[in-house]
């Protein structure tokens, strides 16, 4: 039904291009994230896509029509801002109803919109209430229903958690996935939090400098970053990215750092060229602690060990470099003292280039 | 665009004309106006309105170089060059006017400048809010009092028979003292009139500058065993330096702006020797007397040298503040 | 840090002594205003032997009697209200869209208007032009004449436009996405926010108007558009004059030192009741102006 289409979309201020001639192609009902660290321009795309701001270069499609000079009310798409915007004149249903007065919609229809919104969102005990008498997640969802007041092709979110306490934001990201699996309306999500990121999306979109990184599933964005930019922003801890040589061993491909081996994966790229530069891409979760004696580790020098509950953080050195490793504790809680290396399945490495950060073609995994 | 084939013609690409892309150029505006169009609605009646009383007014100066006609009016009125100003340069009257300006003006910044300061930090150190309140209430109020009603009550403080000072002076046996036919006794009284009438609310910017100050900073000096007295000295002064630095460079900017309403009220001619400032002498040659252009001269030569100390003084704050006034 | 049991003794010596000068000061603020009210309750022959210090002497209400029963002071009464009322709308009226205007990004030549504005707060024809202007305009002797000729002043232009330039852009954006046009963004999202720093302007625009006496009374020369303050200026300069060649009105109840009181009193009074709301927002005000171009 409805997607949305950017092809070769540019914003330019002056000289300056803050986004680079972008691809995206969102599907019917898809719930997309735009996500990265500030400044690079995930959010200028989003405001592209609502009118807000002007298409410098491009095609925007909605629902195949073009946009680029559309004026935003006539997008018939919807945004929640990062602060709400409610309008603190006016009480929740005055604010929920605002779009559909200015429309010039019937009393009659209005109410009862009002009403199945405030409904589905729980805020029908509030609708007399002004927006400072609520608290936090409240407002959040009066913004919510602001905007799916209007059944809008399209929701746009903008940061809409990023002013909420870490306990709300959980629930409220719980509840923005429920009412999309309800209402199954195309979303395009912006954030930087790259929790948010993976709990939500259908499709993940990594941003960076204006430019689209890499563009799939969460999971295959977790396992199969292009980059190590990619590797570095999803997961948390971010994945340890460790520079190495490249070595011939006897069983095949090893990577020298300093003076510790590892073996890596059997990469038709990894055959030749040693000496090559490379980045491993370990991730804290795929290691298995070692302690002495065990056979074929690599060796650590343990420095600090962070105790969440059920898991452990060790932060490390390996050769010198800062290395972390996520354990779980219950059952090894004795030996997370005792730690003196690691060891880790080759085929869980990933192994970039290390002059350009790309990965290695052929070590995709399925997921 | 696909590459084309080595030993195929370079055709040079035709530049399609990309029918999405922001139009450029008068297309620009035109495309801007149709879709803001209100704002320009909105924006067009303060436009006209500045222009049709404020700047037309400034295009009217210009009947200072004119030997002004009422039946020709302002454009159609002969030149007549720099003569209004030599006249005027040669005129006891103004040359009094601009003295009497400086001083008074001089004398108000003196005496009138610290007084609120002074008040600011004496409300500060009320520490009963009940008292604190009142007591600004009522050093507020004189500022929204027109200044007809603050003539009134001078005239009739200072007036000779009926006059509360001259009841006051009579209980020490001093003779009734006419004091507003006394030119000795003009400054003083509009001096003081102006500080009692506005110093009160001159306090406010303080008293904001010195709420700005982080309770902290006095917390850490209870502990450390300063006196009121020391705290005051050592952080509430230096805390609002900036703003009285400020606060002196607009009103040394705004020296010529002396409120001549009041001295229009309060003077008459046996005061005019030290009373009269170039405003009222404006006032008394051009709206009282007729001489259009004459009066417009010496405004021009007020406006000139106003906007000129306006603009140093704003540009001094900016640099020492780092703020623009407005 | 207000428990006074904690101060030393000096310090409680210069918390004393402090509330006690500014308790002088306040009272000093306050006499002039307390002496104008007994005298204009004493009789004209106590008054003129300058027996009035602080509380009415030979109580009587003849100078009231003899105000109110004057037509000129109620026809002017009613000017006041006019040029109030009918001014302070009109300045809204200008200042709102105007300075809403200005305020937005995305308006053409945005620096070039904003300039225009700021000009006329260091530049000032003067006199002697603008009085010809409106005689040129036909605004002489005119109730429109007053009531749109001071409709503007760039500080309060400044002061709106600074306030709506503080309001997050995303309530625009929200509105406009909502459908809303321009005229409706201000009329339904930013008018309804703006109402403190309206409530200012509109105060300000009402205490000035109300006590507006210079250019009423050059522009009015019919007695009977003149405002309340002009009025007083007469009555007041008649006092003086009366001084001068030593009138005496011995037999009357009232003087013209009474009368002028009692007038004083009924123009103090409007003021005295918006005075709470001015306080409450004149901080406010000062605060919004402050800072920047």
């Amino acid at each position: 039904m409805t997607g949305v289409n950017l092809e070769s979309i540019t914003k330019r201020y002056g000289a300056v291009q803050v986004v680079h001639s972008i691809d995206l192609e969102v599907q019917s009902q898809e719930f997309v994230v735009l996500v990265g660290p500030s400044g690079c321009g995930k959010s200028t795309t989003l405001r592209m896509i609502a009118g807000l701001e002007e298409i410098s270069d491009g095609k925007l499609t909605i629902d195949d029509r073009v946009m680029n000079r559309t004026a935003p009310k006539d997008r018939d798409v919807a945004m929640v801002f990062q602060n709400y915007a409610l309008y603190p004149h006016l009480n929740v249903s005055e604010n929920i109803a605002f779009g559909l007065r200015i429309r010039r919609e019937s009393k009659e229809a209005i109410a009862s919109s009002v009403d199945e919104v405030a409904g589905i969102l729980g805020l029908t005990d509030y609708l007399e209430r002004r927006p400072a008498d609520l608290s936090g997640g409240q407002r959040q969802r009066v913004a919510m229903g602001r905007a799916i007041v209007r059944r809008p092709k399209v929701f746009l979110f903008d940061e809409p958690l990023s002013n909420l306490d870490a306990k709300l934001r959980t629930q409220m990201r719980a509840e923005i996935k429920r009412l999309h699996k309800r209402l199954g309306v195309t979303s395009i999500y912006v954030t930087h939090d790259q929790v948010e990121a993976m709990t939500l999306a259908d499709r993940i979109v990594v941003m960076n400098d204006g430019r689209i990184e890499q563009s799939g599933t969460p999971m295959e964005l977790f396992v199969n970053p292009v980059n190590t930019f990619v590797a570095g922003f999803l997961g948390s801890p971010p994945m340890n990215q460790v520079q190495a040589v490249l070595a011939k061993g006897a069983n095949g491909p090893q990577a020298l750092v300093g003076g510790t081996v590892i073996d890596l994966p059997k990469l038709d790229a990894l055959q030749n060229d040693e000496g090559r530069k490379l980045v491993l891409g370990i991730r804290p979760e795929y290691v298995t602690i070692a302690t002495k004696g065990d056979k074929n580790q690599v060796p650590l020098e343990i420095d600090l060990v962070e105790t969440l509950g059920s898991e452990a953080l060790l932060h490390a050195l390996l050769d010198g470099v800062p290395f972390v490793i996520k354990s779980e504790t219950i059952g090894q809680i004795s030996k997370l003292d005792a730690v003196t290396g690691f060891t880790i399945d080759p085929d869980l490495i990933r192994v970039f280039d290390g002059e350009t950060g790309d990965a290695l073609p052929g070590q995709d995994r399925a997921v | 665009m696909t590459m084309s084939p080595h030993n195929a013609p370079i055709v040079e690409p035709v530049p399609v004309e990309d029918p999405y892309a922001p139009p450029k150029g008068m297309d620009r505006v035109v495309d801007h106006l149709k879709r803001e169009w209100q704002l320009y609605v909105m924006l067009l009646p303060l436009i006209i309105w500045l222009l049709l009383f404020l700047y037309k007014p400034m295009y009217g100066l210009q009947v200072a170089f004119k030997d002004y006609s009422i039946f020709k009016g302002v454009a159609n009125s002969p030149w007549i060059g720099f003569e209004h100003f030599e006249t005027l340069f040669g005129n006891d009257q103004f040359i009094r006017a601009i003295r009497n300006t400086v001083i008074i003006s001089f004398w108000t910044l003196v005496i009138g400048f610290p007084v609120p300061i002074l008040l600011a930090l004496m409300f500060n150190e009320i520490l009963n809010a009940t008292y604190k309140k009142w007591s600004q209430t009522i050093v507020y109020l004189p500022h929204f009092i027109s200044s007809v009603i603050i003539a009134g009550i001078v005239i009739t403080a200072f007036s000779p028979s009926a006059g509360i000072v001259n009841t006051f002076l009579g209980w020490f046996g001093v003779e009734p003292i006419y004091f507003l036919t006394k030119a000795e006794w003009f400054r003083p009284i509009f001096v003081g009139t102006g500080i009692w009438q506005e110093a009160g609310f001159q306090s406010i910017v303080y008293l904001a500058a010195i709420a700005g100050v982080s309770p902290t900073l006095y917390e850490s000096a209870v502990v450390d065993g300063a006196s009121r007295w020391q705290m005051m000295w050592k952080i509430t002064i230096p805390s609002i330096m900036t703003t009285i630095i400020i606060m002196l460079i607009i009103r040394i900017g705004n020296i010529l702006e002396v409120s001549f309403e009041m001295i229009i009220l309060l003077y008459q001619p046996a005061t005019y020797e030290t009373a009269d400032v170039v405003n009222t002498f404006i006032y008394r040659q051009g709206l009282q007397a007729g001489q259009y252009d004459f009066a417009a001269a010496a405004g021009l030569f007020n406006a000139v040298i106003a906007f000129v100390l306006v603009i140093s003084a704003n540009a001094l704050s900016r640099r020492y503040s780092r703020t623009s006034l407005w | 840090m207000t428990n006074m049991n904690l101060y030393s003794r000096n310090d409680k010596m210069f918390v004393y002594l402090n509330m006690f000068l500014v308790g002088v000061f306040t009272l000093s603020t306050l006499y002039p205003f307390i002496y104008i009210a007994a005298l204009s309750f004493s009789s004209g022959f106590e008054a003129r032997a300058g027996n009035v210090v602080l509380t009415p002497v030979d109580a009587t209400i003849a100078a009231y009697k003899q105000v109110l029963s004057e037509p000129a002071f109620w026809r002017s009464y009613l000017n006041t209200f006019i040029y109030t009322i009918g001014g302070t709308l009109m300045s809204l009226a200008f200042i709102i869209p105007g300075a809403y205007a200005l305020s937005r990004p995305q308006l053409y030549g945005r620096r070039f208007w904003n300039l225009m504005v700021a000009f006329t707060m260091w530049f000032n024809a003067g006199l002697i032009p603008f009085f010809l202007n409106m005689r040129d305009l036909g605004l002489l002797d005119s109730y429109f004449g007053i009531i749109i000729g001071f409709a503007v002043n760039g500080f309060n232009v400044i002061l709106m436009r600074n306030f709506f330039e503080g309001v997050p852009s995303s309530f625009e954006e929200a509105a406009r996405m909502d459908g809303a046009n321009e005229f409706q963004v201000l009329w339904k999202v930013y008018m309804p926010l703006a109402k403190p720093a309206i409530a200012t302007i509109a105060l300000f625009c009402i205490v000035s108007r109300w006590n507006g006496f210079f250019w009423a009374m050059v522009l009015l020369q019919d007695q009977e558009k003149v405002p309340l303050q002009v009025y007083l200026r007469h009555t007041i300069a008649k006092l003086s004059d009366d001084q001068e060649f030593s009138v005496t009105l011995i037999d009357a109840p009232y003087s013209v030192e009474t009368v002028t009181a009692a007038i004083i009193v009924c123009s103090i009074i409007p003021v005295l009741l918006v005075y709470p709301f001015l306080q409450k927002y004149f901080n406010k005000g000062i605060m919004l102006g402050g800072v920047k171009e």
